[in-house]
């Protein structure tokens, strides 16, 4: 396979030079070919396949029995999925409001020149290279009740019954959330932290502004494009957890953290109703697509200008 | 402009016909490795863990007598009913496979996959005379038998810690008001009465199983499996739903025990390391322990049968659990008579004494001879004994019901015990599952 696709980039990366020497600068539609097509085949295709599928009837057993609207007034009937759909955008906000601060403030630390930030920021890194069911299973037997964490710290967790009951399981599905993801985040604003100009600074500094002031009135306001770009990241891997929610809680108790992508695969892999889950599958598209334009619109991301105009 | 076009052409072509080639490529590995009655093979497939000793050991012993030859394939983990689900209507799927019977291959037969057994057992009576009926039984849809027993039979038992009990004055509880007792003496010494891994939820569903058999006996499930949804409305139901949410509130399983699972060890290391006074669980409680705690395993592990209800209509010796597991039949195997053959020795001597050793109770008649040779003697006939004797053994109920409705059914449970629903809310989820 890899070798199939490195000989149609090297065919591809030829024609720049004849491209220029007839005249035309800019590059024609081959080159996005190879990705267009695993995006139509891979993307696509999928999903084409799971909007026919959401109004069928289908156990996996057979060829799908076509049903309708059956599964969609069903779906909106169903006072599990508007609660999941619910859940979903709860723990999406919780995930953001918790993620955010920690990282810009770690990520303008990281971008520093402090003594042993290396080794540092490279510790906090770690989380993220693990697996997802790595650190859930991880979690999982930290917060056990009985042999776990709670259990020599009575005085703040009670009977320690965190995951049988709806907010302390969310509590928990956010907080492993932030624990894996808040390093990536951290590594965005470093970034982005790094490349504020200096003489920014410097200007503030002949001007007397200590560096709280300076963080408040250069630094964040410099990291608003960054903030938009993190949050849409945010937003998208917050609608679509599921391994968290598969390990660490199942959905419940009861259907108390059933939120939609989990709710999906009870529906398709656990009860074998791949029309439903279908249904479920494509309505989460929408929501999230929906989502995602609010959040551009509202940020002003679709006519973003340079935050360095005018140096 | 003739010439990018030209070549975008060319590189176009070629990037669809690598991905063709790729894709082909990948097809045709699979192609051979399994194939649903192949020329002179017939596949069999189980669930993939350590009772697989023995059936490679019987698939090399019919190998050896056999033209045409078993292979046998492994699907391992807890993902066996998805993969399955998904092979079995296509040119993989296996002459012969495992399952828990029951609503787990209920959907199979009403697609007409599975062979009905009826031919080979008439021909052959003893496929269904060497087995117990109770466990051969709960293997028949729409009145036709589609499975034969194959590994253990797990009955659910009420395994407790003798040492907890024994410095809180109590004895395993013959009936309800015992268990009761058995509580409030547990509670006051401040250990937890009963381990409970509520996490897992089907744990949960084993009070409800019990508590309805011994209330209600066993028609009342049976009925309402059979689609009249009338039966979670009855009396009997409405009684074994009060003395369930009496014995919740009683604190008999503290307050933690939806944080716990029994499946990464949490709630048999309550009973092993005297946290837990009780444990309603399957026979796989009794290796569970010895696996991870063997010195109580061999001390103090004590089991029981679920107490009896005063006013109850349910049968003391009724059991409930995994009645077994079974072999199933795909109706388009090309080699019906090898198939037939190779079921024989599901009840063979040598069938019987392999489970034995590894611990599994197989549920032949001829098993009683071997049980002196089992891992542990005393344990295996004290269940093979419940089993015989039991006139009614119902199948976990999750198992019963089709697979559809599983999740709803753990979710109702667990919302039961935690207050999130109440005992009309119960009736309400338990009346809208799936029957058929």
């Amino acid at each position: 396979m890899t070798t199939t696709v490195t000989k149609a980039a090297v065919v591809a990366e030829r024609r720049p030079a004849q491209r220029r020497s007839a005249g035309v600068g800019r590059p024609g539609f081959a080159w996005a070919l190879p990705a267009t097509a695993f995006f139509v085949l891979f993307a696509v295709v999928p999903l084409v396949l799971v909007a026919v599928l959401s109004f069928t009837s289908w156990n996996g057993l057979g060829s799908p029995r076509f049903a309708g609207l059956d599964n969609w007034t069903k779906l909106f009937d169903d006072p599990v999925m508007l609660n999941s759909l619910w859940l979903s955008v709860l723990i999406t906000v919780l995930g953001v409001l918790v993620q955010t601060p920690l990282s810009i403030l770690l990520g303008v630390w990281a971008a520093g020149r402090q003594r042993n930030r290396a080794i540092l920021s490279a510790i906090y890194f770690v989380p993220l290279l693990l697996s997802a069911t790595a650190v859930s299973v991880l979690w999982r037997t930290l917060l056990d009740p009985n042999f776990g964490v709670p259990s020599q710290a009575k005085w703040l967790f009670g009977d320690g019954n965190l995951l049988g009951m709806q907010s302390g399981a969310i509590g928990v599905l956010v907080f492993v959330g932030a624990w894996q993801f808040t390093p990536f985040h951290t590594l965005i604003y470093q970034g982005a932290a790094r490349a504020i100009p200096q003489v920014l600074y410097q200007a503030a500094q002949i001007d007397g502004a200590g560096t709280v002031r300076q963080f408040f009135h250069i630094t964040l306001p410099q990291l608003r494009n960054t903030m938009i770009t993190s949050m849409i990241l945010m937003v998208v891997g917050g609608l679509t957890t599921f391994d968290t929610v598969l390990i660490l809680t199942q959905g419940g108790p009861g259907t108390d953290t059933t939120i939609s992508a989990y709710y999906m695969y009870q529906k398709a892999f656990k009860s074998f109703d791949f029309g439903a889950g279908s249904a479920i599958a494509l309505l989460l598209v929408v929501v999230a697509t929906v989502i995602s334009l609010v959040v551009v619109r509202v940020s002003g991301y679709d006519k973003m200008r340079s935050s360095v105009e005018g140096l | 402009m003739k010439t990018p076009a030209r070549i975008s052409r060319a590189v176009a072509a070629g990037v669809a016909l690598a991905l063709g080639l790729t894709l082909s490529a990948c097809g045709g590995g699979s192609s051979d490795s399994a194939g649903g009655g192949g020329s002179d093979k017939i596949h069999v497939l189980v669930y993939g863990d350590a009772a697989n000793k023995v059936e490679k050991q019987l698939v090399a012993t019919f190998n050896k007598t056999s033209k045409v030859k078993a292979v046998l394939d492994t699907i391992p983990g807890a993902d066996y009913q998805q993969k399955l689900q998904t092979i079995i209507s296509t040119p993989q799927a296996p002459d012969i496979f495992f399952n828990w019977g029951g609503g787990s291959i209920k959907p199979f037969v009403d697609a007409d996959l599975l062979l009905p057994l009826d031919d080979f057992i008439k021909k052959d009576p003893a496929l269904k005379s060497s087995f117990l009926p109770s466990v051969f039984d709960s293997a028949t849809v729409n009145g036709k038998p589609y499975g034969v027993p194959m590994r253990g039979t797990q009955p659910v038992l009420l395994f407790n810690n003798k040492k907890v009990l024994a410095d809180a004055g109590v004895t395993p509880p013959k009936t309800w008001d015992d268990l009761l007792g058995a509580v409030k003496a547990l509670k006051a010494k401040g250990v937890t009465p009963i381990a409970l891994g509520g996490g897992d939820q089907w744990p949960t569903l084993m009070w409800f199983e019990y508590l309805y058999d011994r209330v209600a006996g066993p028609d009342v499930f049976q009925k309402a499996l059979g689609g009249d949804k009338s039966a979670w409305e009855s009396a009997g139901s409405k009684k074994a739903l009060g003395m369930i949410r009496k014995l919740v509130d009683a604190g008999a399983f503290g307050t933690n025990y939806d944080s716990v699972k029994f499946t990464d060890q949490g709630s048999p290391t309550l009973l092993a390391t005297g946290k837990a006074g009780f444990e309603l669980m399957g026979s796989w409680e009794y290796s569970t322990q010895q696996d991870s705690h063997p010195a109580f395993a061999k001390k103090d592990l004590g089991y029981s049968s679920f107490p009896t209800v005063a006013g109850g209509t349910g049968d003391a010796g009724n059991l409930v659990g995994n009645t077994n597991n079974f072999y199933s039949v795909m109706k388009k195997t090309k080699h019906p008579e090898a198939v037939a053959a190779f079921l024989k020795l599901q009840y063979s001597d040598e069938f019987v004494k392999a489970q034995l050793g590894i611990g599994n109770l197989p549920t032949t008649t001829n098993t009683e001879k071997f049980l002196g040779t089992s891992a542990s003697p005393a344990y295996s006939k004290y269940q093979f004994d419940l089993v015989k004797k039991a006139p009614s053994f119902q199948l976990s109920w999750d198992q019963a019901y089709p697979q559809s409705a599983s999740t709803p059914m753990h979710q109702a449970v667990q919302q039961f015990f935690n207050g999130g629903l109440d005992t009309d809310g119960f009736i309400k989820a338990m009346q809208a599952l799936p029957t058929a």
